[in-house]
């Protein structure tokens, strides 16, 4: 949370973060180039310059892989969610290690000829209407401009000038570059080896990614419960459910969800998603009265959605009732900051 | 840090919660440890690209002989050397991604001097020429050009490469993620050869023409670096096997 744009925003935990990567990509490359030749079992060398562009482009792979999991992951399993804070360092990286990759290939094979290295690249295979033979490498440059864009996009800067909600479509983007990035790999290097290691490294990759993302929509599905509607209001459900410090999501008949807190024995609704970059707030906690985004930190006050001074990011407010135990949400939101007076709790219940 | 130990809930600007320090210090044992394992795997397993290779090692080749300009710039080496004998029949190329077709042209048939760096695999052998006349240039005398001898009519399996990029300049530089490469050979006058699964007269490598004997048309390039077969006239000139293929005869081989 800043009021201010800064380049990055450190802390403790980001500089370890990056520390993790840094050592992740330096450890693989190493191994790559140096360690990796010791186990051929061959002694003829392969040309530098595309031992590079192999170790880069598969190191690339191996992140995007690894980003695309983490979402997932984070779903699935709480304890994942520190992987996810920093998460546009690790593509901001994974974009560098692709354009590295991408030098490498256009300084080797689009080099020394009389036509530019883009012309080579882009008019010397336009074999577009055969699956083998096709001109993967347009595929790798299409992976690398959604990643460029992504990279590009990832300051906070983009986010509030584009808006939380087309900024997340455009980073769905990374989507289509996975994608890309596969075929590019499956038309490309896969056509061309007789050790087949990799192909089954990119294809467990690939199962990895699209099985996570399964079980999470299948996970969240199973979770996502549509409040029954009672004379317009509706039911959450029973207000014992709701642990001291956690909140209930409930799904309106709109699709909104509203995540409903237990804060000092009271209740308080508000809208699910972060002013930030929409990250789940019900599944996050009460750290010092303010409902935190288990995503990047955003902090919001249980009562207004107001994130406390000096920040001003906002959420709607939802309205509640009890019936009994049954705690009831008017499904038409306040507009962002809006104090809703919280609903106490039965004594019994207290 | 937030959250109790049993529950812990990470906040990315306080510390970590202590019941989530030994689970993030095994994720991040478990990633160094998936990508230097992933890395070796990968970079361990790599194919063998072959036995060929600039010769910078022979030191620069300067050799006498008969010159056949087309269909693709090829001497019969009359005076060779200790690493490129007399009766050798060598491909010629220029610097880079470049033909020397201009050059070769106007000498058509003449006895020339070339020199330059040596590229071979197995036995096929090309000569990277020097620059202007330092690489190529007419010399007194005359020699016949030796004959053809035809070899019969095949179908052979096998790639089209470029003699460039396979006789050695790059390894591996074969196979379809090499194929941008290859065409960008071929477009600026590269040799096309043609790698057979099998060997005829003893050869596996083959100066791939048209079935008319001259240089090929663009087409063929939609066929470069893919498993196919071709049928065609196999053609010997001096120590060169030319295979005369027909387009029309083309099969993608799975």
């Amino acid at each position: 949370m800043s009021v201010k744009y800064t380049p990055v925003q450190w802390n403790a935990n980001k500089y370890g973060y990056d520390l993790v990567l840094i050592g992740m990509v330096v450890l693989y490359i190493l191994s790559f180039l140096n360690v990796a030749p010791m186990f051929l079992d061959h002694a003829r060398p392969t040309d530098g310059p595309i031992v590079r562009a192999r170790a880069f482009g598969t190191c690339a792979f191996l992140l995007l892989t690894i980003i695309l999991c983490i979402g997932p992951l984070a779903r699935l399993d709480a304890r994942f969610l520190p992987l996810l804070y920093n998460r546009r360092h690790f593509g901001v990286l994974t974009s560098v290690i692709a354009l590295s990759h991408a030098m490498f290939v256009m300084d080797w094979y689009f080099n020394f000829a009389p036509q530019s290295k883009l012309e080579g690249l882009l008019g010397a295979n336009t074999s577009y209407g055969q699956v083998l033979g096709f001109p993967f490498e347009v595929l790798g440059l299409a992976g690398l401009i959604c990643l460029g864009i992504l990279a590009a996009t990832s300051h906070d800067f983009w986010l509030n000038f584009l808006t939380p909600r087309l900024w997340k479509a455009l980073h769905f983007l990374i989507y289509p570059a996975f994608a890309a990035v596969v075929g590019h790999i499956a038309l490309g290097s896969l056509q061309s080896q007789d050790n087949s290691i990799f192909a089954i490294v990119v294809g467990l990759s690939t199962a990895l990614v699209c099985g996570l993302h399964a079980l999470a929509a299948w996970k969240e599905r199973g979770c996502d419960k549509r409040g029954n509607a009672d004379a317009g209001w509706i039911i959450v459900g029973d207000a014992g459910d709701i642990e001291e410090g956690r909140a209930k999501i409930i799904k309106l008949p709109n699709g909104d969800r509203v995540a409903v807190f237990r804060h000092k024995a009271r209740l308080s609704a508000i809208a699910n998603a972060c002013a930030h970059q929409n990250g789940p707030l019900g599944e996050g906690r009460i750290v010092d009265g303010c409902v935190t985004c288990p995503w990047h930190g955003f902090q919001y006050r249980v009562a207004d959605g107001r994130s406390p001074a000096p920040f001003t990011e906002m959420v709607p407010t939802y309205r509640l009732k009890l019936d009994q135990t049954t705690v009831l949400v008017d499904p038409n939101a306040n507009e962002p900051g809006m104090f809703v007076e919280p609903t106490a709790l039965p004594e019994h219940m207290q | 840090m937030s959250g109790s130990k049993k529950d812990p809930f990470f906040v990315g600007y306080l510390s970590v919660p202590e019941g989530l320090k030994l689970f993030l210090i095994a994720t991040v044992a478990l990633l160094l440890g998936c990508f230097a394992a992933l890395a070796l795997t990968i970079g361990g397993t790599q194919d063998d690209p072959g036995d060929g290779a600039f010769r910078f090692d022979w030191g620069r080749q300067t050799l006498i002989g008969i010159l056949e300009a087309s269909p693709y710039p090829i001497v019969h080496v009359t005076k060779g050397t200790k690493r490129i004998p007399t009766g050798s029949t060598v491909l010629l190329s220029g610097n880079g991604k470049r033909g020397v077709q201009s050059r070769t042209t106007p000498l058509d048939g003449e006895l020339v001097e070339i020199s330059g760096v040596a590229i071979k695999r197995g036995n096929i052998e090309m000569l990277q020429l020097r620059g202007g006349r330092n690489g190529i240039k007419k010399v007194a005398g005359s020699v016949q050009m030796p004959s053809s001898k035809l070899l019969g009519r095949w179908r052979l399996s096998g790639e089209i490469c470029d003699g460039k990029c396979f006789t050695g300049t790059m390894r591996p530089g074969r196979r379809l993620s090499h194929k941008a490469c290859a065409n960008l050979c071929l477009i600026n006058g590269a040799p096309p050869i043609f790698v057979s699964s099998a060997p005829v007269n003893g050869t596996r490598f083959f100066l791939l023409v048209n079935s008319e004997g001259e240089a090929l048309d663009n087409k063929f390039f939609h066929h470069v670096a893919q498993f196919i077969s071709l049928e065609g006239t196999v053609e010997k000139r001096g120590n060169l096997h030319l295979l005369k293929a027909d387009l029309s005869s083309l099969k993608r081989v799975p």
